[in-house]
């Protein structure tokens, strides 16, 4: 079997899904729009505050989009449990590793540039709101926290395509991944301290900081992140090759 | 070589054998029809030929390979499993491009399956706005894509309007013709009597039959000569004289002759002088030869028993 193949089959896959695709596009649209609407109303009054962090707050917006991100992860592997869809891709792609590598290597490398695109759109469109507010590219851990939030989004991308291979419902995952994201995270965060530093979206959103505070900094952050990402992607290897299909 | 080679195969689910140590050999060349009850192990079997579940014991290979081992397999296996399989948001003519570009199927072959299969017109649409037959016609396409020398059908005319069940009557034939391997499973018995060459009929996952399918119908089925004259009592004298076990039917004044041919007593009634109106013979069916086979293997049985044929009944 040719890896190159496989990965225009799965990109081909990817492309005629509506809702995948559409899921992926939203990552930019949401992101990008929530932004624009936030920063060209609230964005001035909330620069003024005492406590204000202009490089974390310019990706206020990701929380929305990375919702998408999971949703586009999630789809993407989801529309192989649907009917016997997985029996004929591995009838065409017997050797499971492969095909589960190349799926999961389209939807990184996708989730990727859309989401490079997304952190850097996001962050000079809310910017261009904030006037004498505004901050640059060339303020520190900027351009560090536009490469960080894409890493971000695709790594999320890639936690939601893993547990789906897992749970084999996307509905699963995206009712397990969005309230923990949106609520257990954040409350939890709160009352547990230290460990919940290690939970996958916030240790991710470290980067984000001009001066991450905590047990992880900036990058490190990102690699628990990513850590969770592989654990996730491991578990649906090995939850795929084991499995009767 | 392009046999189907199913070794000892067996696959337990929990504590359910679906295949018990099955062995049989699919030949290229005919139509081999795979017949059993609901629940026999057939599209078990299948699935444990294409690789996608795990024999608990035994082995089954395409032309001596185990099916995962190939490399390109759609140039190798076609195989239709389940008509739902297509993704409902693509269109059919996406489906094929991804299953013809993992393999390195040029894109013309989707074209032309498509036209095969009847469905270059509607190959825009959105799988979700067709119907069962339609999805069927996708599945057969998807199958021929690699133009394979295997082909493994899965209720193939399933849905499918009498139109779609000629066209895939004819293009199962014609496969074979062109010298593939091709295992159809079906329920459909008159269905599978116009196509298949050779039959596998398995039963609680085991194999009743394998043999050719005219050769099958005669061990299961005596043959019968159905008779009609206009001297009864002549008739019956002689036939009761000649050891022949006959029943006339009061209505059409029909005789039923079981267990015998036409070329006897033919004859018999010739040199008897036994002026005849009517004399053919009534072949055995294949739903008849089945039901006479698996009537102890037929795990859902409806009770009061299934219904006998007529022939049967007036004996």
């Amino acid at each position: 079997m040719n890896a190159t193949a496989v990965l225009h089959s799965e990109w081909i896959k990817l492309k005629s899904l509506r809702g995948t695709a559409g899921s992926l596009l939203a990552v930019l649209l949401v992101t990008v729009g929530i932004t624009a609407l936030a920063f060209a109303t609230i964005g001035r009054s909330e620069a003024d505050n005492a406590g204000a962090e202009p490089v974390y707050d310019a990706f206020y917006a990701l929380n929305f989009g990375q919702i998408a991100a999971i949703t586009f992860g999630a789809t993407a592997v989801s529309s192989e449990y649907v009917g016997g869809a997985l029996r004929v891709s591995l009838a065409a792609v017997p050797r499971r590793g492969l095909l589960y590598a190349a799926k999961a290597a389209v939807v990184g490398a996708l989730a990727l540039v859309v989401g490079v695109a997304t952190s850097f759109t996001a962050f000079l469109v809310g910017q261009s709101f904030l006037g004498p507010y505004a901050i640059g590219l060339d303020r520190p851990g900027a351009v560090r926290a536009c490469l960080g939030a894409g890493i971000y989004l695709a790594l999320m991308a890639l936690l939601a395509a893993g547990l789906t291979t897992v749970l084999r419902s996307g509905v699963a995952v995206l009712s397990i991944l969005i309230p923990f994201i949106l609520i257990v995270s954040f409350v939890v965060g709160d009352v547990a301290g230290g460990a919940a530093d290690f939970l996958p979206d916030r240790a991710g959103q470290q980067i984000l900081h001009e001066h991450p505070a905590g047990t992880l900094g900036a990058w490190s952050g990102l690699a628990v992140c990513a850590a969770w990402a592989a654990a996730a992607l491991l578990a649906g290897w090995w939850s795929l090759r084991r499995r009767d299909a | 070589m392009t046999r189907i080679d199913v070794h000892e195969l067996t696959k337990e689910y929990g504590g359910t054998r679906a295949v018990d140590r099955l062995s049989f050999t699919v030949e290229p060349g005919r139509v081999t029809g795979f017949l059993g009850p609901n629940g026999a192990g057939k599209s078990t079997t299948m699935r444990l030929v294409l690789g996608l579940d795990r024999p608990t014991s035994g082995t089954a290979t395409v032309g001596g390979r185990a099916y995962a081992s190939l490399d390109q397999p759609l140039r190798r296996v076609g195989a239709l499993l389940d008509p739902q399989a297509a993704h409902g948001s693509r269109t059919a003519r996406n489906h094929l491009r991804a299953l013809a570009a993992s393999n390195r199927i040029a894109a013309t072959r989707v074209e032309a399956v498509l036209d095969e299969a009847g469905l270059s017109a509607v190959a825009g649409r959105r799988v979700r706005t067709y119907s069962l037959g339609m999805r069927q016609r996708l599945g057969i396409a998807a199958a021929l894509l690699g133009d394979p020398e295997v082909l493994m059908l899965d209720e193939p005319s399933n849905g499918l309007d009498p139109e779609g069940i000629i066209w895939i009557r004819e293009l199962m034939r014609r496969l074979a013709r062109e010298g593939r391997t091709v295992l159809v499973s079906s329920h459909l018995m008159n269905e599978t009597a116009s196509f298949a060459d050779h039959l596998v009929v398995l039963g609680r996952g085991r194999l009743l039959a394998d043999t050719p399918m005219r050769e099958f119908i005669d061990t299961q089925v005596r043959p019968r000569v159905r008779i009609r004259t206009t001297d009864d009592a002549a008739l019956g004298a002689l036939l009761d004289g000649h050891g022949h076990r006959a029943v006339r039917d009061a209505d059409s004044g029909r005789w039923t002759v079981t267990d015998a041919r036409v070329a006897d007593i033919g004859k018999l009634t010739a040199r008897a002088g036994v002026p005849i109106l009517e004399l053919a013979a009534e072949e055995g069916t294949l739903e008849e030869a089945y039901l006479a086979l698996t009537a102890d293997a037929t795990e859902y049985t409806a009770r009061p028993a299934r219904t006998t044929t007529g022939q049967e009944a007036s004996r």
